[in-house]
């Protein structure tokens, strides 16, 4: 009988082993409770397929969105509805990376306690509402992307993408202007970075290359690699490496990444984030794309200046230039006001103090700090040659007047020069952003 | 009538209601912990039927009634002397008392100087079992004998009173009832009534079997709450067939008396261990060439005005038929016999393409085979075979390979292929821990979700809490089993009651795992939980083998007491010859490990 006794033991090991599927079952629950919960089958908290619950509040505590039963509604002024339209998103979810989506747990107020048997809940934003308003309409009508992120706490003060739409309207949509609407730029779309890629390509040379500061660059208005012509916007003459960066000059960038080879340049957009894809609070943002262009010199002096097939997501930008302002490390960016979300460090502070000043340099050397009154401004333009002969006009940086420690991004689709196009905006959005 | 709606409208009822959402899964618990206490707390108290008696009087108790004698420490009197073989000998007790020796080793073995022969000998009171060099000397117990030692035997109830329990759960049930009748528009007085009967039916349950001496209700109660869970469930479904409900639920527990009064008596199930063996095979057989198919499996029988399920009533048969007394088990036709039948069994399982009952049953088999042959190759053989055949079941039916397809990757399609596993993991997260109160949800107008994805009904309606209690009740029956195995009397008892629990388990881990997508979705009922008659039926008839396996003193009344066996050494004259004996110092008797006695 022991025996037998020994062996019934063999049913336990089935115990076990359904205890371990339990185990499996509740991490599951634990981990992704939320987002089964916010599936539209859940009809607790979704009348005919719409979410009925929940309030999306931006830092000032402005209504953005809010649903109930059988009734929703967005912002109160047209203009708000409109500029935050990609940060909130649409109760269709036709925005998926749109707070009313991506924060569906929040909403409907989702924990693991009481499921959703409980109150829908608010969903606090970083974003300020009338930021957001002034960027949209900086931007006037042009397709392109504004951000603004406090580089110390990771907080995103500004994030709108035009061309939008109020969503109390709708849009036309056989009007091709509409093409791509539901499209959040900032995130979710890369685009060819021109000059701006030229911080990158900067960062791998302070590093690598030991006498980069005692180098002259010659600029002719051109330069020849292996026969092909490498244009620059003018003849700048000789150049010390602050000087190219501040004339954003397309000659000495394309001896230095010829210096440093295509590989070089790739492994430093990898480990700088901008060929990766990033969680903003759980949103998964588009990556970027840089191909080492090889033994091909001509195209490695090209992605070295930010073409060749240079792609960057204005948000992946963003996070390398809060980097650079925050002495290497950036707090990494949040949409959730009180949720931070950790930090990492992209470079060391040498470098990323060598980089802050240059971009300081920028401004007082070539852009003119008249042109940002009551900014410390730190900056780099791009204006990214697109393939149908136009440019997109970039304008990156951050400030570093106390209590301002802003980081940002402009971006204008087929706006022409960075300088011209993409600079004023930034201006505006961060006079409004520190003075109100 | 009105009066009642009159009054359960009213605010105060819905108050009530709400309060009583957090109250119920709460209650859940405790009383699935209170069984638990009560099953597991006890001290192992062996039964003894007879003694053997060393050279230098050292006495070895025989615990149960199918003892090996050896050298090894595995076997049930331990006897170390080196002409004993590690397993030398067995002694079987039949259930009209009447002891056989039987010799297993190489080694010699005597009855009064007769060497036992294959087919064994009788032994009796004051007969002298030489083993080896070692003679011994058999003791029989009397009736008497054996009702004093029954005094000194724990009882149970005493960690937890089951009254206590009862009354516990009849305030579950009333809060489940309020809550229906609050939140379930449908739900009416005959949802009132299917409460009022599953409690009235524990109460007179208990009430019967307290009176004529049963002390043990833990296995009965955690079937009662897991009944009742279901027969919430059932309320949130289809609350105009609570009727039909009461019935499944009165015929499983008069089923389960009549089969746990049955297995009171061994002689009578080994003597009808062939005919439920062929009674299983008529039912598959006559499943196969009846049945319908519904949902994609042919497993439903029409009969009358009720249509079920023969392959319910089959587990059970395979139970009867599977489990086995221990001379049975040095035989190894007859383990190959057995084999044949289970493969029988689940190849008529997969023909009708009910793979997840298929699968239950091999599982099963597994763990009976492996209690018959305690050999790893054997199962290892099985498993092999049963590898090679649900690759077989996978070409032939498309449909099953479609849910292997599924598996993890339900959120892929959550339109079609993974509809019911995405909305009843939907529906389990939105619960939480205390749910939304039964007959407040959505997800019980989902196909099967009464059924196959019942997991996600509980959780969203009695919350996760109710939905672990349910789990936890029926792995408690599994260790309780275990427990209960180590004074077991007969190897027939420990098998069907571990091969019950096994196959309750298997049961509910695809049901559960199969809804939430941690295994394929093979359509399984969760035991007592899920809506249905011949599954209701089947678990109740499962547990009076559990029930069967419980020797504690006067806990089971499928267990016959001890002290009613007539025959052994209750003869008066012998007892003058017996021993005098207060047993509580020879219980403490160095028997585990005498030493050399020639």
């Amino acid at each position: 009988m022991k025996k037998i006794t020994k062996r019934a033991i063999s049913s336990l090991l089935l115990a076990a082993l359904l205890a371990a599927g339990m185990g499996v079952y509740l991490y599951r629950l634990v981990v992704h409770g939320g987002e089964w919960a916010s599936f539209y089958a859940n009809d607790s908290v979704y009348s005919d397929g719409v979410l009925n619950r929940g309030t999306v509040l931006d830092r000032n505590g402005t209504l953005l969105a809010f649903a109930g039963d059988q009734v929703y509604g967005y912002a109160e002024s047209a203009a708000v509805r409109t500029a935050c339209l990609h940060v909130v998103g649409d109760v269709n979810g036709n925005i998926g990376t749109g707070a009313l989506t991506a924060f569906r747990p929040q909403l409907i107020g989702y924990n693991l306690l009481t499921g959703t048997t409980g109150k829908g809940g608010d969903v606090k934003l970083t974003i300020d509402a009338d930021l957001n308003v002034t960027a949209y309409n900086a931007l006037a009508g042009r397709n392109g992307a504004v951000l603004v992120c406090n580089y110390r706490t990771g907080e995103l003060l500004c994030m709108t993408s035009s061309i939008s739409y109020d969503p109390n309207v709708g849009f036309n949509a056989s009007d091709s202007a509409y093409e791509g609407v539901y499209i959040n730029r900032a995130i979710s779309a890369s685009f060819v970075p021109g000059s701006v890629f030229k911080l990158v390509t900067l960062a791998a040379a302070i590093e690598n290359i030991p006498d980069l500061y005692s180098q002259t660059f010659y600029c002719a208005g051109s330069v020849d690699v292996d026969g092909h012509t490498i244009t620059c916007t003018a003849a700048h003459g000789t150049l010390t490496v602050e000087q190219a960066l501040a004339h954003s000059c397309n000659c000495a960038f394309a001896q230095i990444a010829l210096q440093l080879g295509g590989d070089v340049i790739r492994d430093y957009a990898d480990a700088y984030g901008l060929t990766s894809s990033h969680s903003l609070n759980g949103i998964e943002t588009a990556a970027g794309r840089v191909d080492d262009a090889g033994s091909d010199r001509e195209n490695v002096a090209w992605e070295g200046i930010g073409q060749y097939n240079d792609l960057v997501v204005p948000y992946s930008l963003m996070r390398l230039v809060c980097a650079v302002a925050n002495g290497g490390t950036v707090t990494e960016p949040t949409l959730l006001a009180g949720k931070s979300n950790g930090s990492e460090r992209l470079m060391n502070a040498a470098t990323a103090n060598a980089i802050s000043d240059m971009m300081s340099y920028n401004v007082e050397y070539n852009y003119g700090s008249s042109m940002f009154p009551g900014l410390q401004m730190h900056a780099k333009t791009g204006t990214a040659e697109f393939g149908d002969g136009t440019s997109h006009a970039w304008f990156a940086g951050f400030i570093t007047n106390a209590d301002a420690p802003y980081a940002f991004v402009v971006l204008v689709e087929h706006g022409g020069s960075g300088y011209a196009t993409a600079a004023p905006i930034a201006n505006t959005v961060l006079q409004k952003a520190v003075f109100g | 009538m009105d009066i009642l709606t009159g009054f359960l409208d009213g605010s105060a009822a819905s108050v009530l209601a709400a309060v009583s959402r957090y109250a119920a899964p709460l209650l859940a618990l405790w009383i699935v912990v209170r069984c638990v206490k009560s099953m597991l707390r006890g001290r192992y108290e062996p039964e003894t039927w007879a003694y053997l008696y060393l050279p230098g009087e050292v006495m070895v108790p025989l615990r149960h009634w199918e003892c090996i004698i050896g050298r090894a420490r595995s076997s049930d009197a331990c006897i170390e002397h080196p002409t004993i073989d590690r397993m030398h000998a067995c002694l079987i007790r039949d259930a009209d008392g009447a002891w056989t020796a039987y010799g297993l080793g190489k080694g010699e073995t005597q009855v009064n100087g007769r060497t036992v022969p294959d087919g064994g000998l009788p032994i009796e009171d004051a007969d002298v079992l030489t083993l080896g060099d070692v003679p011994a000397r058999f003791v029989d117990l009397t009736e008497e004998e054996r009702s004093s030692l029954l005094r000194y035997r724990r009882r149970p109830g005493r960690v937890a009173r089951p009254v206590s329990t009862l009354l516990l759960l009849s305030v579950y049930q009333l809060l489940l009832t309020l809550q229906q009748l609050v939140y379930n528009h449908d739900a009416g007085f005959e949802t009132a009534l299917a409460f009022a009967a599953i409690c009235g039916a524990g109460w007179f349950y208990f009430i019967v079997l307290r009176a004529s001496g049963q002390r043990g209700f833990e296995v009965e109660l955690l079937a009662f709450f897991l009944s009742t869970v279901g027969m919430s469930v059932a309320a949130s479904s289809v609350p105009t067939a609570m009727l039909r409900q009461i019935l499944f639920l009165a015929a499983g527990i008069v089923l389960f008396l009549v089969l746990g009064l049955w297995l009171r008596d061994l002689t009578r199930l080994k003597a009808t261990r062939l005919p439920a063996l062929i009674a299983a095979l008529v039912l598959l057989a006559a499943n196969l060439l009846l049945a319908r198919v519904t949902y994609g499996a042919q497993n439903w029988v029409q009969l009358g005005g009720f249509t079920f399920q023969p392959s319910e009533f089959v587990k059970v048969l395979y139970i009867y038929a599977g489990a086995a007394t221990l001379d049975r088990l040095f035989v190894n036709r007859n383990l190959l016999f057995y084999i044949a039948f289970s493969a029988v069994c689940v190849g008529a399982l997969a023909l009708m393409g009910d793979f997840g009952t298929g699968l239950v049953f091999f599982v099963t088999f597994l763990v009976i085979s492996y209690m018959r042959s305690g050999s790893f190759a054997t199962v290892l053989l099985a498993v092999t075979a049963a590898a090679l055949g649900v690759m077989l079941v996978l070409t032939v039916k498309p449909y099953i390979l479609a849910r292997f397809q599924t598996w993890g990757h339900v959120w892929d399609d959550v339109y079609n292929t993974g509809f019911q596993q995405v909305r009843s993991m939907s529906a389990a997260a939105a619960g939480g821990l205390f749910g939304f109160g039964a007959g407040n949800g959505w997800f019980v107008d989902i196909v099967a979700a009464d059924t196959d994805l019942v997991f996600g009904v509980v959780c969203e309606e009695l919350g996760l809490i109710t939905g672990l209690s349910c789990v936890a009740s029926v792995v408690a029956l599994a260790c309780f089993v275990v427990k209960n195995a180590a004074s077991g009397r007969s190897s027939y008892f420990v098998i069907a009651a571990a091969g019950a629990v096994s196959m309750m388990m298997m049961q509910l881990a695809l049901n559960v795992f199969g809804a939430m997508d941690i295994l394929p979705f093979t359509g399984v009922t969760f035991p007592f939980v899920s809506r249905g008659g011949s599954s209701l039926i089947s678990c109740w008839m499962l547990i009076a083998f559990v029930k069967g396996s419980d020797v504690r003193a006067n806990a089971s009344f499928a267990v016959k007491r001890p002290d009613k066996f007539s025959g052994g050494a209750g003869v008066a004259d012998d007892a003058a010859d017996a021993p005098t004996y207060d047993p509580r110092p020879r219980r403490r008797a160095p028997y585990r490990r005498p030493g050399p006695q020639a």
